[in-house]
């Protein structure tokens, strides 16, 4: 299939959009390029998370992230839920439903976490079927997150990265890179970043998540509570250069600053962006310049990591 | 059962419980035996990550929807209150938005909880002011729509009501408890005398607003919202007014009703 048929837009750079911050967007409507927002804390009736939700949603290209869908569960699909994040996505029109490959809950008990799934041939039929399945209710393709995993099972046949891939193209749908989590599951697992990134398919990447995480030495833990660090910029340079101008996000969900140090941080990302395409072909150098994030002044004292980027070893 | 199917059990069985389960160590051997042999952390910690994850993510959950109670508790008591209740009411919903809604109740039932009960109203007014915060939007009728309707037939008007319209009654001061830990202050020592209401809405500005209710506007709301009408409602406010003022406190009450938008909208028929 030609990749203009599988992928969407490039939509620039974009925040998640937090309750701290509703406020400040309206007010000074800061030029970033879109905000996602978490699916799950807007299936409410109305009051002011809706206000605010359908207000920003006027004016801002916006996209859903869900983290209830339970693709992997051996649990029947929740019908009601797709039905509420359909009747959201009516509402506040995203230019894409994403949520994680990965199972929550089980015999109708939710751990709210996103729990990770063997990566057998059976895992891949299983969630391609129901991915499918979302797609038909939904009538849309939706983009499915790689998670940070802290085990790995014996029953496992498969990398990650090929599960991933093989669930992509049986159930044709879109593949959101979390950058973070791919750094922290090679941490984890001691794995090279880099193999995981060379074996996804660049036409199915519509999205990356940018985030920061807590590093315990032995291990590391998925805590999106930091600013970017330089181990998750470098990686995200190599996954511009593999997959090209990618729309990129920060996703900051806890320890939350003000606005204007998110501002600063996504300019960080954009920097990124145009140092990797700088000398590159038009196309490229094009779809980047579609993003018009980046040119006001926004006041902080936020700290951003400006170390030089450094090459990951290949 | 597949074994996709099996893992999935057995990972939730292992969330679910802890060392004061008797099968706590059974739940744990049997997720090891699904885990491969990684080098450096044991499975022993892969898995508590998962353990502590669980119960961390519940825990904030209840602190954010329930932030004076936590206050009223102090953290032992909160603590214990949240493991407590993440044991006894393991989440089956999609959004931690409805995690506590099962709080009061288990509050109002737990042996060692319910020596207190107004630990349990006070879980139970913190459920209903995020009920008026986010519950259905609507427009709100004004005085002049009533004005509107021939006055013969007032007798017969009804009312309905904005979504986030709520009434909260209990039989301690946990309100004024909630009102003194929430200005910093030392709340008032529990006191049971007396049956309280309170009614919770949204307010025009979508903040959540509540206020105390005398037992006749407790009333008189109350039969509005059972569908009584103008009439009707009159009639039983004699036990409070008599027949000359009781319509006029009725009116004045209403055109109050009307101004805090509570009023969705008069029907007359
Ligand atoms: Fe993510």
């Amino acid at each position: 299939m030609p990749e203009s048929i599988i992928k969407q837009d490039f939509l620039g750079f974009g925040l998640g959009l937090r309750t701290d911050h509703f406020e400040h967007i309206l007010q000074h409507q800061p030029d970033i390029d879109w905000f996602e927002v978490l699916s799950e804390n807007f299936l409410v009736a109305g009051g002011k998370p809706r206000y605010y939700l359908e207000a920003i949603a006027e004016q801002y290209p916006v996209v859903m992230h869900g983290v209830s869908m339970s693709i992997g569960s051996t649990d029947p699909l929740d019908m009601d839920y797709l039905k509420a994040l359909k009747k959201l996505s009516n509402d506040i029109q995203p230019k894409w439903i994403s949520d994680h490959i990965c199972w929550t809950s089980i015999h109708g008990v939710n751990s709210h976490d996103l729990l990770p799934l063997p990566y057998t041939e059976e895992t891949v039929n299983h969630v391609a079927e129901r991915v499918r399945q979302v797609q038909d209710v939904l009538g849309r393709r939706i983009l499915l997150e790689n998670v940070s995993s802290y085990l790995s099972y014996q029953d496992s046949t498969m990398d990650e990265w090929d599960f991933l891939s093989q669930v992509a193209e049986a159930a044709d749908c879109l593949v959101l890179l979390d950058i973070n989590n791919i750094y922290v599951s090679a941490r984890n697992h001691h794995f090279n970043p880099l193999d995981y990134l060379k074996k996804i398919d660049p036409r199915r990447v519509q999205q990356f998540h940018l985030a920061g995480h807590s590093d315990y030495g032995d291990y590391v833990i998925d805590t999106h509570d930091h600013d970017v660090p330089t181990s998750v910029w470098t990686l995200y340079q190599a996954a511009l250069e593999r997959f090209g101008p990618i729309s990129t996000m920060i996703e900051r969900d806890a320890n939350i600053p003000q606005f204007p140090a998110l501002y600063d941080e996504l300019r960080q990302a954009k920097h990124i962006a145009e140092l990797t395409f700088a000398d590159s072909a038009q196309a490229e150098f094009h779809t980047l310049s579609q993003s018009r994030f980046g040119h006001q002044s926004q006041t902080s004292d936020h700290k951003v990591d400006n170390k030089p980027i450094l090459r990951v070893p290949s | 059962m597949s074994r996709l199917a099996e893992i999935q059990q057995q990972f939730m069985a292992y969330l679910l419980s802890d060392e004061t389960n008797n099968d706590h160590n059974k739940c744990q051997s049997a997720m090891q035996a699904n885990m491969s042999q990684q080098a450096g952390i044991s499975a022993d910690i892969r898995l508590a990550i998962y353990a502590n994850a669980y119960r961390i993510r519940l825990k904030e959950t209840i602190e954010t929807d329930h932030e004076i109670l936590g206050r009223y508790l102090g953290d032992d008591l909160f603590d214990k209150m949240a493991a407590d209740y993440t044991r006894a009411h393991p989440s089956a919903n999609q959004s931690l938005r409805q995690f506590c809604d099962a709080l009061p109740d288990f509050l109002q039932q737990d042996l060692f909880f319910k020596q207190h009960p107004i630990i349990a109203d006070l879980a139970r007014f913190e459920r209903r002011l995020l009920n008026a915060f986010d519950a259905a939007d609507s427009t709100s009728a004004s005085f002049s729509d009533l004005q509107a309707i021939s006055p013969e037939l007032w007798p017969n008007c009804c009312l309905r009501f904005h979504p986030s319209v709520q009434i909260f009654t209990c039989s301690s001061n946990a309100v004024e408890a909630w009102q003194a830990l929430k200005a910093d202050s030392t709340p008032p020592a529990p006191d049971y005398q007396s049956t309280r209401a309170w009614l919770l809405w949204r307010g025009q500005t979508r903040l959540t607003e509540f206020a105390s209710l005398t037992a006749a506007q407790h009333a008189l709301l109350l039969g509005f919202i059972q569908g009584n009408n103008f009439a009707e409602q009159c009639e039983q406010m004699l036990e409070w007014h008599d027949e000359q003022s009781a319509p006029m406190m009725v009116l004045q009450t209403m055109q109050t009703w009307f101004q805090q938008g509570l009023i969705r909208a008069v029907v007359s028929d």
